[in-house]
Order: structure tokens, then C-alpha cells, then sequence
């Protein structure tokens, strides 16, 4: 992609925190900050990825204006969850503050109130989502997956992507879904919602990764952190996304 | 019922090679097993003098089974084994169908087959071998497979439970490694440290934390992805030494991935009597199995197919083509079939923005050809998408010049599509 002449009339600078990518990283989440951060760069937006991992300290989450966290196995998940103890406060508050940020799966989960697993041990997660996940230790949910937007994000749109969960989230009063289920399971076996939006978190089953098949995400992360940043109403200038909206179309035509 | 079994899984191996269907490598199987579904272990019981060896692992199984069957011929013994790549139960019935002569009599002393990392513990239920190789473990077909913490802990579980089974690990990868603790002499392959290039892990490895106490581990050398020479800082746990030394391997098979192959399958070879030379020997006459590097002609152009099929393999096939072209063509063939794992999230796993800038071309084809063009997108270049393989396939042959090679990187169902297309015949 050449985007050269698509430059952002203001200079800005966004520095994206990719936490614990050596560990939270299992099905390609790393692509979400590919995309996130290709897409400053086209713009001319001074970009910088900087990796939270175990040993970091509160203070370096706190210089990142925008957060991504992916999915792990059990065992890389234990050990983030040791380290994430530490930094717990920090987090949460950024959370509150708006600072806009991505979770996928395990990362998703982990955000809310307690993971219920299968044999039924409540262990408690963040805590700053109204919701919870319970492993039934019945079937994963996997699949192509294809979700209409909630309006409350302000943006319109199908996205598609790949889900593969064993545990089911349940939304609480206070949070919103990510959008509606057409195809696919989404983020419990009833309620036909996927993911959930809080203030500017955006927490998602959806790895494949997420936001090169759906670009608009993408950009809904960026146009926040900048404004939270800055403290302006931004425009992004547009992308060639042409690509990107030929593979929903083809996911979308075999679902 | 053994005997008519036999026959009629010969018939139906036989039919389906004259109708085209194929080689006739796992109909047969899936036959006799759902009629006796212990086909297999009774027909080994009839043979207690032929030995099996499962080779098993993420990456190699089809190479590595080649080469020790390689290698065993040149020591002087009769070997079967797998050609067809088909590593599932039905394919293993299928293979002892075909090494057995219709009274059930086996002539072989090695029976080779490789075995699907997520079947090994099932297969060890029915079949005793005398060598396990355990060549790697890397996320691939996470939709099918889960962890990789959960495939090692079930083969330890499965380990435990043998006898008289000698185990062959290898030492350089730590998840593999760490199932030796549990083991009664285990024996070890690996690299020299003096063929290992990189100094330091690069993303998209696996088990870069201590499988032991979980603790990050410490690389001195990296051959690649978390295989290299690691030690745990924290509880000592470390590569142990290869039980077998050997120089660096000669052969046609290019890539680090290969030495490894053939150091997996020199130290079983060794293990059962075979000499240096009988070793190198067999290494100077081998050629890569189907659709593994292996070279086919179209009109008068080398074709060169190399099966890319996750984030470590395709990182180390693409830097295979670079060690034999500095700016290649390649066509990169992305499916979502089951045998390929129907979740495609892996691409965004390989290192393609270190590799892109020396790429003469990408062309891009497969049933997410889409997905595969934005991954080379990201990656900072335009592909040129095919939805139709024959003309991504056409386009690359003639766009490359006389004399030079044009390279696939295809996913394993596109793998046998392209052959296909090539060869104008079906393997499976």
C-alpha cells in the first residue's frame, strides 16, 4: 500500500502498547498490530510499537496510547496473569480513562469480573468490564464467524473473522455487544452477541486476525486514541481498502 | 477374516489406482478399520518380527520417513514405508495393508510411518513400535489441534505407559526435549551448535518459556523459531547433547529444517546399525518427497513446490528459496480445507515483512487468496491475485525466465492441487 499523498495535514504521534507479544499471541494477533500500525505510517502518523511484557513496569503501559492483548494457551496465560497482578491498577485505570485499546480471547476475558473453569473454580480477572466467562468444558466454538456493528460504536458495517473459544462471556447491564451475530457462534451459545465495547476497549472473540479483514476497526482505534490524545475531533484520511473488502465478500458469499 | 480383509482392502487399493482416484493410501484403511477396527494391531501381532518406527511432529514427517527408509535400505534392510504422506489412522491401515502379502505375512523388517501429532497416543494403543522420532512441535491447525502444552502432555501420558520403545527426541526444540525427563533412556538428536545462525528468537516462536518451571528461556544460538541451544536460567533445565555427532549433511534437500530431518533420522539409522557411510551414501541418492521442495518441468521451466503449511514452516521454506534464488518468483497458495486447518490466522505468523523486498514477484492464489494478497500487503508489496490457480500457475511459468525456477509455497490440500495441475494426476 502506497499512501503517500494521503498524509495527515497535522503531525501526529501515537505510541501502541502490544502486551506480552512473546506470550499473548497465538493466532496471529499479531497481525492487529501490523494493521494498526501500517496504517499510522500510510497516514504520516508518527508510530511507535512498544512491547508490555513480564518485568515491564506500570509506567511504560501508562506512555501507551493505545493497547492491544491477544489470546494465549493455558500456560502462557498463567504466567501473564502472575505478571498482569502488578501492573493491575495502572491498567484498569487506563481503561477508565478511554485509553482506546483491542483484547482478543484470552485478553477479552480477562478484562472482566471471573473465568469459570470447567471444573468450576471461579478465578478472578481484572474486573473493569460488567461480565464474566464460564468454561462449561463442553465443545469450542469454532468457525468463520460474520457480526453486524453495534450502532453505539458509530460506525456501520459486516465484519468476518475466525472464532475458536472454549469459554462463554455473558454481558452484564452496563456494556454493550460489538455487534450482532449473523454467522457463527459469538461470545456465548444464546444470546447471538459478539464481544463487547467499553468507553473506547473493544474486547472480541475474533482473531483470523481481526482488523485486516476490517479495516474500519482499525481505524475506529486510531481516530480515538489520537483524539483522547489531543484532545481535537479527527478526521483519518481514507485508505485503498479494496483488498480488505474482497475477502469479507468472498468469507461472506461461502457462509 | 484377516485374510479376507487383505484381499479385499488390496481390491479396493487396486481400484481406486486404476479409476484415477489416487494411490489408494487411506480408502483401503478406512475399509478394513470400519469392518475390524483392530485390523492394525492384529496384523502387526502376526508379524512380531517386523519393526515399526512412527515418526512424529509438526513439521518433517514425510521428509524424515523418507530419509530413514533411505538410509536403512543402505544398510542392507527391507523397508515399507508411507510414500503418500497420509499420517492418520486410515492411512496407517492402508500401509499395512499394503507392505502385508494377502495370507498376512509381512516381509519388511521396518515398517515407517508417520504418525499425526494428535494420533500418536491413540496409535500407541494399537501398535507398539520400537522407535518413536519426535521431530518438533509448532502451532499449526490450532482449530483442530488446541495447545501445543496439550498435545506434549498427552504424549508424555502416552510415553509413560510403553515399554521397551526407544524414543527419539529432539534435544534443540524444549517442548520435545522436557519429554525425556519422564523417559527411560531416551536418546537425543540435534544440530552442532556451529551450524546454528541466529543469535536470537524472532516472533512466532512457540515454547520460548521453560516447558518445566515456566521461566523465559535463554538462547546462545537459535537454528530457528524456539529450536536452537536454550537453557532455563531458573531451574537449569537445558538442550541436552546430541547422543550421535555429525557433520554437517550433504544432500539435495536445501534448508536448516532438513539437517534437522536428517539428523532425526542418521540417529535412529545409527541406533540400528548403520555405518557413516551408509548414512552419507543413502543422503547423495535421496530426492524430496512429493510436493517438499520436490522439482517438476512445465514447458521447459523448473517448477520448484515446496508445502508451506504454518507460520515456522513457511518462514523456513521462504528462506530456503532465498538461499537458492536471490530475487525468486514465488506463488504462494493459501486453502482452508480441513487438511490445511480451516482457520488461516497462522499467515499473519510468519515473518513476511523480513522476507518481502527480495521477492522479483508474489503472485497469490488458493481459496483465501484474498486474505493471503492483504497479509502481502501489510507486509509492503502489491501480489498479483489469481482466484483461478491454473492461470496464478500459467502466469508465474511464463513470467519466469529461461533457466531460473519458479517457486510454490502452497498450503497441503493446495499442495495436491497444484501437482494436479502440473502432473495432471492425483496423489491421494
Amino acid at each position: 500500500m502506497k499512501h503517500t499523498t494521503n498524509r495527515q495535514n497535522k503531525k501526529y504521534q501515537l505510541t501502541i502498547g502490544w502486551l506480552y507479544p512473546d506470550l499473548m499471541n497465538i493466532y496471529g494477533d499479531r497481525g492487529n498490530v501490523i494493521v494498526l500500525e501500517k496504517r499510522c505510517k500510510d497516514r504520516g502518523i508518527n508510530v511507535t510499537v512498544r512491547e508490555i511484557g513480564v518485568g515491564s513496569t506500570e509506567k511504560d503501559l501508562q506512555s501507551c496510547d493505545l493497547l492491544m492483548m491477544g489470546g494465549a494457551q493455558d500456560m502462557q496465560q498463567e504466567i501473564v496473569a502472575k505478571d498482569l497482578q502488578k501492573k493491575k491498577k495502572a491498567f484498569a485505570q487506563m481503561i477508565e480513562d478511554g485509553v482506546p485499546g483491542l483484547y482478543i480471547c484470552g485478553g477479552f476475558q480477562y478484562l472482566g469480573q471471573y473465568y469459570k473453569t470447567a471444573d468450576g473454580t471461579k478465578l478472578p480477572q481484572l474486573g473493569v468490564l460488567d461480565m464474566y466467562t464460564e468454561n462449561p468444558g463442553r465443545e469450542r466454538l469454532i468457525g468463520n464467524i460474520a457480526v453486524e456493528l453495534s450502532p453505539e460504536l458509530g460506525i456501520t458495517g459486516t465484519i468476518v473473522g475466525f472464532e475458536n473459544h472454549g469459554g462463554r462471556t455473558i454481558l452484564g447491564k452496563s456494556i454493550k455487544p460489538l455487534g450482532k451475530v449473523l454467522k457463527g457462534y459469538g461470545s456465548n451459545d444464546s444470546a447471538q452477541e459478539e464481544g463487547a465495547v467499553y468507553k473506547n476497549s473493544i474486547g472480541t472473540y475474533f482473531h483470523g486476525p481481526i482488523l485486516p479483514k476490517n479495516p474500519m476497526i482499525a481505524d475506529w482505534l486510531i481516530e480515538k486514541a489520537l483524539e483522547k490524545k489531543y484532545g481535537e475531533k479527527v478526521m483519518l484520511t481514507p485508505l485503498d481498502d479494496s483488498l480488505a473488502a474482497s475477502a469479507r465478500e468472498a468469507i461472506l458469499a461461502r457462509m | 477374516m484377516m485374510q479376507i480383509l487383505i484381499i479385499l482392502g488390496k481390491c479396493v487399493s487396486r481400484m481406486s489406482q486404476l479409476i484415477g482416484k489416487g494411490s489408494g493410501s487411506t480408502w483401503p484403511g478406512y475399509i478394513v478399520l470400519s469392518m475390524y477396527p483392530r485390523f492394525i494391531a492384529r496384523l502387526h501381532r502376526m508379524n512380531p518380527q517386523t519393526q515399526i518406527v512412527f515418526v512424529s511432529g509438526t513439521n518433517g514427517k514425510t521428509t524424515t520417513s523418507m530419509l530413514l527408509s533411505s538410509m536403512l535400505t543402505s544398510h542392507g534392510k527391507k523397508i515399507f514405508y508411507n510414500q503418500s504422506g497420509a499420517n492418520l489412522m486410515n492411512g496407517m491401515a492402508s500401509g499395512f495393508l499394503n507392505a502385508s502379502r494377502i495370507d498376512g505375512k509381512i516381509s519388511y523388517d521396518f515398517l515407517i510411518f508417520e504418525v499425526d501429532e494428535n494420533v500418536l497416543p491413540l496409535m500407541l494403543k494399537e501398535v507398539m513400535p520400537a522407535y518413536i522420532i519426535c521431530l518438533n512441535l509448532f502451532r499449526d491447525q490450532l482449530d483442530r489441534y488446541g495447545e501445543l502444552m496439550t498435545i506434549a502432555k498427552k504424549w508424555q501420558t502416552s510415553f509413560a505407559k510403553l515399554n521397551d520403545v526407544q524414543i527419539v527426541l529432539n534435544g534443540d526444540d524444549p517442548l520435545v526435549a522436557w519429554l525425556g525427563l519422564g523417559i527411560e533412556k531416551p536418546i537425543y538428536f540435534g544440530l552442532p551448535v556451529s551450524q546454528m545462525q541466529k543469535s536470537e528468537i524472532i516472533h512466532g516462536a512457540d515454547s520460548t518459556y521453560c516447558p518445566r518451571c515456566e521461566s523465559k528461556l535463554e538462547y546462545k544460538k537459535v537454528s530457528y523459531s524456539h529450536v536452537g541451544d536454550w537453557h532455563c536460567p531458573s531451574c537449569g533445565l537445558n538442550r541436552p547433547t546430541p547422543t550421535y555427532a555429525f557433520k554437517p549433511f550433504t544432500s539435495e534437500l536445501s534448508g536448516l529444517y532438513n539437517q534437522y530431518n536428517m539428523a532425526a533420522a542418521a540417529t535412529v539409522a545409527k541406533r540400528i546399525g548403520a555405518t557413516d557411510s551408509e548414512i552419507s551414501d543413502a543422503l547423495m541418492k535421496v530426492h524430496p518427497a512429493f510436493g517438499r521442495q520436490e522439482k517438476v518441468q512445465k514447458d521447459g521451466k523448473e517448477i520448484q513446490i515446496i508445502l508451506s503449511k504454518n507460520p515456522t514452516g513457511t518462514n523456513q521454506s521462504i528462506e530456503t528459496v532465498l538461499s537458492l534464488s536471490k530475487h525468486p518468483r514465488v506463488l504462494f497458495v493459501l486453502n482452508d480445507r480441513i487438511p490445511d486447518g480451516t482457520d488461516v490466522s497462522w499467515i499473519w505468523d510468519t515473518n513476511m515483512e523480513q522476507y518481502i523486498n527480495s521477492f522479483a514477484e508474489v503472485l497469490v492464489s488458493g481459496d483465501r487468496v484474498y486474505d493471503m494478497a492483504l497479509r502481502i500487503q501489510y507486509a509492503g508489496c502489491e501480489a498479483r491475485v489469481f482466484p483461478s490457480l491454473e492461470e496464478a500457475i500459467e502466469t508465474g511459468v511464463k513470467n519466469t525466465p529461461k533457466g531460473e525456477t519458479f517457486y510454490i509455497l502452497p498450503t497441503y490440500s493446495a499442495m495436491l492441487d497444484v501437482r494436479k495441475i502440473i502432473t495432471g494426476r492425483s496423489i491421494l
